[in-house]
C-alpha cells in the first residue's frame, strides 16, 4: 500500500452492516427486558451515579446495540434501585446492569 | 432386675451398634470439618466460650428448649409442638431413664452402649418387685407412650397436613421417606418387643397388658426375637439414613446453638457456620407459608427450606436461582425453630458470583458534598428512594422547622447511595467503598445528630458505619424525643390508621413500638392479622435481584389485603419504598409516620406558633 | 312507535348520540351521573386544532336533545336481558325496557398524586391539566402564580407507565399540552415554556401545525425526557429532573408552575357495568369491543353498543364520529330485527 504519511480518521457513522450486536443479544437472552426499553430517560435522570460518571442506563442499552464501550458508565453505579423504582416499562434494571456486569468480558 | 443373659450379649444388637457407630463418627468427622473450615479468630472464640459458665447455662437451657421441647413450635402451632416435642422429649427421656436403670440394677453393664437401648431383653424381674423399678417401668411406658402419640400425630400430619393448619409443607425425597417410616416404625417395634418380653423382664401399664393379649393367641416366646432384631434393625437404618436427611438437623442444632451464643457469624455460604445452618434446618417447612412469595405457586420452591436441601446437594443452578430470588424480608428467618438465617445465606451466596466488571467508585468526590457544613447540627439524611415519594422529606423538614431543630438536609439535592443496595447484592466491597465515601462527607459536616428516614439506610448506618462521635437515630425515636421534650405536640385526628411493619425497620433493626406509639397520639390505630415480626413484605424490597415487576404485584396485594384485615381507613408506613410499593395498588391512602405527624403537630416554640 | 334507547352516560358521546337518535325519531333516554350533560368536555375551555370554546359546543348539543329524556345524578343498578329487550333498573327506582342501550360511559382521569415522584398535592406549584382548564374558566387558583417565570408540562402522567397500571397512550395529551402551553404564552408572553415529553404523537389534522405555531410563534422549548423527580426549592418553587435524552445529559430546571398531562384511564364504573350483562373487558380495562378495526362501536351482547372513550383513548372528532356510527349501527339493527 501506498504511504500517503497520514492516515483517514475512522468513521463516525454507525454502521449497521457490520455493528457487532453479540453482547447486546447475549444480554437479550440473559435479561429480555432490555428489548422493550423506550429510551424515555427516567432511569438516567433519577440515577444516583449520574452526576459523578455520566452514567445512564438508557445510554449504556443504546450503545451496546452500536457495539460502543459501556464500561465506564457502569463503573458508578451503586444498584441503589431508583431506575428499577421509575422505569415506565417496569424493566428490571438493577438485574440488567448485574447481568451485564456479568458478561462484559472484552 | 437382674441379668438374665451372663455374656450380655445378643446378635440382635450388632445392627443397632453399626448405625450407632457410624452416625457417631460421622458426626465427629463433621464438627471437626466445620471447626476446620472457620476462621482462626472464631474457633477461638468458639472454644473459649465453652468454658465461659454464662454461655455453658444458656447453651444447655437452649438445647433443652429448642432442641427437646421446642418452645418455639409450641407458641407458633400447638399441635405442631407437641408432636415434636412429645418425640424429641419422650425419646430422650427413654434414652436417660434406659441409663438410670442399667445404673441402678446392673451397674457392672454401664459400659455396653447398647445395653440401655435393649434393657428389657437383658434383665429378667427379681424375686422381689422394689419400688424403683416399678416406677421406673411405669415412667418408660409413659414415656414410650408419649412418643407413640406424636408418632401418630405425625402419621396424620403426613396424610393430612390441614390438620396442623399447615398449608404447605416441604416434599420429603426418597432418603427422607426411609428415614421417615424408619423413625415411625422404632417405637411401635420397641413397644412390641418390650411386650412380647414384659412377662420376663417385668413391664408396666402399657407392656404387661399388652404382653397378656399377645400371650393369648401367639402362645410361647418365639415372637420375642424377631421384634428385637426388628426393632435394632429400624434404628440402623434410622441412624444410617440420618447423615443424608433432614434428621441431621437433630446432632447439627446441637452444635447451632453454642456457636450462636459464641458471636459466631456467616463468612461464606459454603463453610463453617453456613454449613452448620444449612444441616440444621429440620424441613419443618414453616417457612414455606411465611414467605411473602407463595401467594404465587410458582415460587414455592424458592423458600429457605429449599434453599438449604439444594445446597445439602450441590443443585448449583437453582441455588442460584432462589438465592436471587428472594426479597430478603427476613420472615423466614423470624419464624424459623432452628433460626437458619436465610436471608444472610442468599447474601453470601450471592457474593460467590463471578462478575467481569467491578463498580469503583474512588472517581467521586466528596468536597462539594460536605460544604453542607452544619457543625453542631442535625444531619438529615433521607436516602436515594425518598427522592422519589417527596412527602416524606417534606413532612420531615416541616416537623424540624416546628420544632425549632437546626438542621442540614444532606442529600436534598441528591447524595450518594448508603450501600446496603450492593451488600443485599452481594457486592460489599464495593458496598464498603461507599460506606467510607459517605462517612467523609458526615464526619466531614460536623454535625453531631445524623437523623434516617429511610430504615433501608438507618439499617446500614448502625450496622456498617463507623461514626465516631455522631449519634445515629432513626426518625421515629427522633419524633418521640420532640414530643417527649415539648417541642413538638401532637393532636388526635379522627381518623384511623394500620401500621406496616417494613422489613428492614421491624426485623431489620427491632423497631416496633415507636412509630405506633407516635401514630397512637396523632390518630387511633388498628392492627393486621400479621404484624410486627410478621409482617408481610410489601413486594418492593430491593432485596430481590429477578422478580419481575408483575410478580411482585401479587405480592404486593397480599400484603395489602393483610393490611386491610385491620379495617383501618389508611395504612401507615416508614419507609419510602412500602409507600410507593403500597400507593401503586391501595384502594385507602397510604402515609408515611413523617406526613401524619407533620399533619397533626404543633409548634410549641416561640415566634413559630 | 318511539323506541326507547338508553344511553348510559351524557358525556359528549351520550349527547351526540342522542341527537341523531332524536332525528332517527327513537326516544333517547340519557343516564348520566354527575349534576350536568358534558362530561369532561364541559369542564374544558378550549378544543384543539381550532381553538374550539368547548361551553359552545356543549352548549349547542345541549340545546338540541331538549326532546330527549335525561335522568341527571342517576346510576344504573342493574341490567337484565328480557327476551329480545333489556330492563334497565335505575338507583332512582325507575324501570325502562329497551331493544337497545349505548354505552358511553368515558374515561377516568389518571389520579396524578398516584405518581409520588411528581408530588401533585404534595407541592404548591403542581397541578394537572383538568386544572389548568379550570383556571383558563374562571382564573382562580391560588397555585398558579401571578407572574410565572417558567412553566413545565410533564406529557404523559399516567399513561404509557406499567408502574401506573396503564400501558396505553392517551393520544390526546400531547395535543393538549402544546395546546395548554400556546395558551399560557398568550397570556404570560415572557415566561418560558417546557415541554416534557417521550414521543410527541401529533397524528391529527392540524395537530403538527399547532406543534410547528408553538416552537416558531411562541418558543415553547420541546425536551425529550421523561420527568423522574420533582423536588422543592427553599423559595418554593419547583426543580424538575429529566433526561435531556437528545444530548444524553441529565438536566434540572426550576419553574413556577409544572402541569402533569394526566391521561385518560378506564373508568371503573364500566367494569361494573360489564358484570350486569356480560360484556367484556380489554386487558387495559376499557371495554373490549367486537373488534378494533371495522366494528368498534358493537359489543359481544346483542343489542349493546358503544361509542366514545369507554373502548380506549379517543379524541373529541373521533368521539363524535363514533356516537354517530353507533346510533346507525342501533337503527340497523332494530330496523333488522
Amino acid at each position: 500500500m501506498m504511504d500517503f504519511g497520514f492516515t483517514l480518521s475512522k468513521s463516525s457513522t454507525i454502521n449497521l452492516d457490520t455493528v457487532d450486536t453479540t453482547l447486546y443479544k447475549k444480554l437479550c437472552d440473559m435479561e429480555p427486558d432490555a428489548r422493550i426499553c423506550m429510551s424515555c430517560g427516567s432511569c438516567s435522570a433519577s440515577c444516583t451515579a449520574a452526576s459523578f460518571s455520566g452514567m445512564s442506563l438508557r445510554k449504556v442499552i443504546l450503545a451496546l446495540q452500536r457495539d460502543q464501550d459501556v464500561r465506564p458508565m457502569l463503573a458508578n453505579c451503586m444498584l441503589c434501585g431508583k431506575c428499577t423504582m421509575v422505569c415506565p416499562r417496569a424493566i428490571n434494571t438493577r438485574h440488567l446492569i448485574l447481568t451485564l456486569y456479568r458478561i462484559y468480558d472484552r | 432386675m437382674i441379668d438374665r443373659i451372663p455374656s450380655g450379649f445378643h446378635p440382635f444388637v450388632l445392627p443397632f451398634l453399626f448405625g450407632m457407630i457410624f452416625v457417631l463418627s460421622y458426626c465427629v468427622f463433621g464438627i471437626v470439618r466445620i471447626l476446620w473450615q472457620l476462621p482462626k479468630q472464631d474457633v477461638r472464640k468458639f472454644l473459649l466460650s465453652l468454658i465461659n459458665p454464662k454461655i455453658i447455662v444458656k447453651n444447655i437451657w437452649e438445647i433443652f428448649r429448642d432442641c427437646l421441647i421446642h418452645v418455639k413450635l409450641w407458641k407458633r402451632n400447638k399441635l405442631l409442638g407437641y408432636m415434636h416435642s412429645s418425640i424429641a422429649f419422650g425419646w430422650f427421656m427413654l434414652i436417660l431413664l434406659g441409663h438410670v436403670e442399667v445404673f441402678l440394677f446392673v451397674p457392672e453393664r454401664i459400659h455396653m452402649f447398647y445395653y440401655p437401648i435393649f434393657f428389657n431383653y437383658f434383665v429378667a424381674e427379681g424375686p422381689d418387685v422394689t419400688l424403683q423399678g416399678s416406677l421406673l417401668m411405669f415412667l418408660m411406658d409413659l414415656f414410650l407412650l408419649i412418643v407413640l402419640s406424636g408418632i401418630v400425630l405425625a402419621i396424620i400430619k403426613r396424610v393430612h397436613s390441614r390438620f396442623f393448619g399447615m398449608r404447605r409443607t416441604a416434599r420429603p425425597s426418597l432418603l427422607n421417606q426411609i428415614g421417615l417410616y424408619a423413625l415411625w416404625a422404632i417405637f411401635p417395634l420397641r413397644l412390641l418387643a418390650e411386650s412380647f418380653t414384659a412377662h420376663i423382664s417385668g413391664g408396666s401399664f402399657l407392656t404387661i397388658p399388652a404382653n397378656w393379649i399377645f400371650r393369648q393367641f401367639l402362645g410361647n416366646d418365639l415372637n420375642m426375637l424377631p421384634t428385637w432384631w426388628a426393632y435394632s434393625i429400624a434404628l440402623c437404618v434410622f441412624m444410617c439414613v440420618l447423615p443424608f436427611t433432614r434428621y441431621m438437623h437433630i446432632p447439627a442444632e446441637m452444635m447451632l446453638i453454642p456457636m450462636r451464643n459464641a458471636g459466631i457469624k456467616i463468612r461464606d455460604s459454603r463453610k463453617g457456620f453456613a454449613k452448620l445452618q444449612v444441616y440444621s434446618c429440620p424441613n419443618c417447612g414453616v417457612c414455606i407459608d411465611a414467605c411473602p412469595m407463595s401467594v404465587n405457586r410458582s415460587h414455592l420452591k424458592d423458600c429457605t427450606v429449599y434453599l438449604t436441601r439444594q445446597m445439602r446437594r450441590g443443585n448449583e443452578k437453582r441455588i442460584e436461582e432462589i438465592s436471587d430470588k428472594c426479597l430478603l424480608c427476613g420472615k423466614c428467618h423470624s419464624v424459623c425453630q432452628v433460626q437458619v438465617e436465610g436471608p444472610q445465606l442468599r447474601i453470601m451466596e450471592r457474593s460467590r458470583r463471578h462478575y467481569n466488571l467491578s463498580p469503583d467508585y474512588s472517581n467521586i468526590d466528596t468536597q462539594p458534598l460536605t460544604e453542607t457544613a452544619s457543625h453542631g447540627k442535625v444531619l438529615y439524611f433521607s436516602g436515594c428512594m425518598s427522592q422519589l415519594t417527596p412527602a416524606i422529606g417534606q413532612s420531615v423538614e416541616s416537623i424540624l422547622k416546628k420544632a425549632g431543630v437546626d438542621y442540614v438536609w444532606m442529600d436534598r439535592d441528591g447524595g450518594l447511595c448508603c450501600g446496603r443496595p450492593l451488600l443485599t447484592a452481594g457486592r460489599a466491597e464495593a458496598a464498603k467503598e461507599l460506606v467510607h465515601k459517605n462517612e467523609e462527607i458526615i464526619i466531614g459536616s460536623g454535625a453531631d445528630t445524623l437523623l434516617v428516614s429511610c430504615p433501608i439506610c438507618y439499617k446500614m448506618f448502625t450496622e456498617e458505619y463507623h461514626l465516631p462521635g455522631i449519634r445515629v437515630v432513626h426518625y421515629s425515636h427522633y419524633f418521640s424525643e420532640l414530643v417527649q421534650q415539648d417541642k413538638i405536640r401532637l393532636e388526635k385526628s379522627d381518623l384511623c390508621y394500620v401500621f406496616h411493619d417494613p422489613c428492614e425497620l421491624g426485623r431489620g433493626c427491632g423497631i416496633y413500638d415507636e412509630p405506633r406509639k407516635l401514630i397512637g397520639k396523632s390518630a387511633s390505630i388498628a392492627e393486621a392479622e400479621k404484624n410486627r415480626e410478621e409482617s408481610i413484605c410489601c413486594g418492593g424490597s430491593l432485596g430481590s435481584l429477578t422478580l419481575s415487576f408483575a410478580q411482585r404485584e401479587e405480592m404486593t396485594r397480599a400484603a395489602l389485603e393483610n393490611l386491610y384485615t385491620s379495617r383501618a381507613d389508611a395504612i401507615a408506613t416508614a419507609c419510602p419504598l412500602c409507600l410507593a410499593t403500597f400507593a401503586r395498588y391501595s384502594d385507602r391512602p397510604v402515609r408515611d409516620l413523617a406526613e401524619i405527624i407533620d399533619a397533626q403537630s404543633s409548634s410549641t416554640q416561640k415566634g413559630n406558633q | 312507535m318511539k323506541e326507547n334507547i338508553v344511553i348510559i352516560g351524557g358525556g359528549i358521546a351520550g349527547m351526540e348520540a342522542a341527537k341523531q337518535l332524536l332525528i332517527l325519531g327513537y326516544t333517547p333516554i340519557i343516564i348520566e351521573q354527575e349534576d350536568h350533560l358534558g362530561g369532561h368536555v364541559a369542564q374544558w375551555h378550549k378544543l384543539f386544532p381550532d381553538m374550539t370554546s368547548s361551553h359552545e359546543l356543549i352548549g349547542n348539543l345541549s340545546d338540541q336533545i331538549k326532546d330527549a329524556n335525561v335522568f341527571l345524578e342517576t346510576k344504573v343498578n342493574s341490567i337484565n336481558a328480557l327476551g329480545d329487550s333489556y330492563n334497565v333498573i335505575l338507583n332512582n327506582g325507575v324501570n325502562i325496557v329497551a331493544k337497545a342501550i349505548l354505552i358511553a360511559a368515558g374515561f377516568h382521569l389518571f389520579d396524578a398524586a398516584k405518581k409520588e415522584e411528581y408530588g401533585y398535592g404534595v407541592y404548591d406549584r403542581v397541578i394537572t391539566n383538568a386544572d389548568l382548564e379550570a383556571w383558563f374558566n374562571h382564573r382562580a387558583d391560588e397555585r398558579i402564580p401571578e407572574k410565572p417565570k417558567a412553566v413545565g408540562f410533564v406529557h404523559c402522567v399516567g399513561s404509557r407507565d406499567l408502574k401506573a397500571g396503564n400501558s396505553q397512550c392517551s393520544k390526546v395529551c400531547c395535543t393538549t399540552a402544546i395546546k395548554q402551553a400556546i395558551e399560557i404564552k398568550e397570556i404570560f408572553p415572557e415566561t418560558e415554556v417546557y415541554c416534557f415529553y417521550m414521543d410527541l404523537r401529533l397524528f391529527g389534522k392540524k395537530y403538527e401545525d399547532f406543534y410547528i405555531n408553538a416552537q416558531r410563534d411562541f418558543g415553547v422549548h420541546f425536551i425529550r425526557g421523561r420527568v423522574s423527580e420533582v423536588g422543592e426549592t427553599i423559595d418554593n418553587r419547583v426543580q424538575v429532573k429529566a433526561e435531556d435524552t437528545l444530548t444524553g445529559k441529565p438536566l434540572k430546571v426550576t419553574l413556577d408552575l409544572l402541569v402533569l398531562m394526566s391521561g385518560m384511564v378506564c373508568n371503573p364504573r364500566t367494569s361494573e357495568l360489564a358484570g350486569m350483562i356480560g360484556l367484556n373487558i380489554d386487558d387495559d380495562g376499557f371495554l373490549k369491543s367486537k373488534d378494533n378495526v371495522y366494528t368498534i362501536m358493537e359489543s359481544n351482547q346483542p343489542g349493546i353498543f358503544y361509542a366514545g372513550a369507554c373502548t380506549g383513548t379517543k379524541t373529541v372528532p373521533e368521539t363524535v364520529a363514533e356516537a354517530r356510527a353507533a346510533v346507525l349501527s342501533i337503527h340497523h339493527y332494530l330496523t333488522q330485527a
